[in-house]
């Protein structure tokens, strides 16, 4: 898929996209009401407390919701379209949108458990993507 | 809940609207001007008589006091956001029953056709999990972003295709009625199902137009507007809630919950109830979206929305005509300002081949992460 936007590492996701680039899920866990959030923010949104830390975390999910892009966005996208994007809620209730590995078009559903994949892109960059979980 | 003393003490005076579809010669502080020339001209005012504006979607507020000779006692402005239709109608009788302004002009310019405005790709903020965040994963747009809440409504309750296909269809053929509609040419389910995808499984036909065109509105008191020279839509109630948080997913319960609050508000306000209402105007940015509406809003049970809409129920002669324009589908996209406009034709009984019989009462409602509705009255009580 490629056309679509990389994302940029450095910044308050730096740490996510580290984490990814080395094979582990990080989110940014609050330290004071211990509630896991992303992106990257000052003041966790639920105690509003601005302790926090990046966590390890399961990779482990299910698929909320999809949809089936035709139209394409980017240029240089034209040959990806139709793809899939996954809505992910993770076990500990981050929520993502991402894609899935493996998973042939038309097989996704709802309900769906899910693990998370690492896919580069480059050498810098890392997806955070998911395969069924078996 | 808004004050229940505040029902029918303000009202609709003029409302204005400009030709739509492909305007490049005008920018949007024309368009708003426009409109609010034929509201000032509806109402049988002066501009010179207004002095509260409130202003949606026009790029700065100075500028267009300037361009318009207005030098209000009350001045603010709003994101080109179509939920802020509604909160800045809301906020009109808040000003008016504060004293701050005696005759509110609420105007609305919108060039994103001539603009080139593209929902989705590198320009989409869409929610609120900053730009770009998604991208990598393909995932942009309002229109993906409601296609994964119809996909989930499609498992949670059995809804289908055909149902969305149902909503798209009723609101064209009110637009064939409707002479000022962008998008006039009747489809049939078959076409419906024909017409591309963008983002499965919503089609084409379930998006909205983007077209340029601008609306106004103006409101002042009941006392004042029955002065004036067409008959006054009382405000009779009218609500509002929101759910910022988690909001860059889709709500899990499609807005239910501040829905049915936005509808205890507005509907005990008014001294109303759900089936009391005549026809609806319902924010249309995408077909599900109008379903979430007739749910949450109690005009049918949760999850019965996709067999609520068949039978020709949202038709002009069904148990509730809806979007009798056309709506954002296929008369305008003017974000909810040109839905009030009508449920204020409504009202009035001027909307000719497209008119309700006798429709007294008229509910506008939205559904987004911030949720508004409005009951427009014949009469004040």
């Amino acid at each position: 898929m490629s056309g679509f936007p990389l994302p940029r590492i450095d910044g308050a996701n730096a740490p996510y996209w580290e984490g990814a680039r080395a094979g582990r899920l990080m989110l940014q866990r609050c330290l004071d009401c211990g509630t896991h959030r992303f992106p990257a923010s000052r003041y966790c949104a639920h105690c509003h407390g601005d302790r926090s830390a990046w966590v390890q975390t399961s990779g482990e999910g299910v698929v909320e919701s999809f949809c089936t892009f035709h139209k394409p966005y980017w240029p240089g996208t034209e040959g990806a379209v139709p793809y899939d994007v996954v809505q992910v809620r993770l076990k500990e209730g981050v929520q993502l949108f991402s894609n899935l590995v493996g998973v042939a078009q038309g097989a996704v559903r709802i309900g769906m458990p899910v693990v998370v994949q690492f896919e580069a892109a480059t050498p810098e960059v890392t997806l955070v993507k998911f395969r069924e979980a078996t | 809940m808004p004050d229940p003393q505040l029902a029918g003490r303000f009202a609709v005076a003029g409302v204005g609207t400009t030709t739509y579809g492909r305007l490049p010669d005008h920018d949007p502080y024309d368009l708003g001007l426009w409109a609010l020339k034929e509201a000032v001209a509806d109402c049988g005012l002066a501009m010179s008589d207004i002095d509260g504006v409130i202003l949606n979607r026009i790029p700065d507020y100075q500028r267009f006091c300037e361009l318009a000779g207005l030098d209000p006692a009350y001045t603010t402005i709003t994101p080109g956001h179509g939920r802020f239709s509604g909160i800045c109608i809301e906020t009109a009788v808040a000003i008016l029953a504060a004293g701050m302004a005696k005759t509110v002009a609420l105007v609305y310019g919108n060039n994103g056709r001539s603009a080139g405005d593209q929902y989705g790709g590198a320009t989409d903020i869409y929610g609120s999990g900053g730009p770009g965040l998604w991208f990598p994963y393909g995932m942009t747009s309002p229109g993906a972003f409601h296609a994964l809440m119809a996909q989930r409504h499609m498992h949670q309750y059995g809804t289908t295709s055909d149902q969305f296909g149902q909503v798209a269809m009723a609101f064209r053929d009110h637009a064939a009625l409707n002479p000022g509609a962008v998008m006039r040419d009747r489809f049939t389910l078959a076409q419906y199902h024909a017409s591309r995808y963008v983002c499965a499984p919503l089609h084409l036909l379930d998006y909205c137009l983007i077209n340029d065109g601008g609306v106004a509105m103006i409101l002042t008191s009941a006392e004042r507007a029955r002065d004036l020279a067409q008959p006054p839509v009382y405000v009779r109630g009218f609500g509002q809630a929101s759910r910022f948080s988690g909001s860059t997913f889709p709500p899990d319960d499609y807005w239910a919950a501040p829905m049915r609050a936005v509808a205890a508000q507005a509907h005990g306000m008014a001294g109303t109830r759900a089936d009391d209402m005549d026809a609806l105007m319902i924010y249309d940015n995408f077909t599900p979206t109008v379903m979430f509406c007739l749910e949450g809003f109690g005009f049918c049970g949760v999850g019965e929305s996709g067999a609520f809409v068949e039978g020709g129920r949202l038709g002009l002669g069904g148990q509730y005509p809806t979007n009798t324009s056309g709506g954002h589908l296929s008369e305008s996209y003017m974000q909810g300002w040109g839905l009030n406009v009508e449920a204020v034709r409504q009202v009035r009984g001027e909307c000719g081949a497209r008119q309700v019989a006798d429709a007294a009462l008229v509910q506008y409602m939205t559904a987004a992460p911030v949720i508004t509705s409005i009951v427009y009255g014949r009469e004040a009580r």
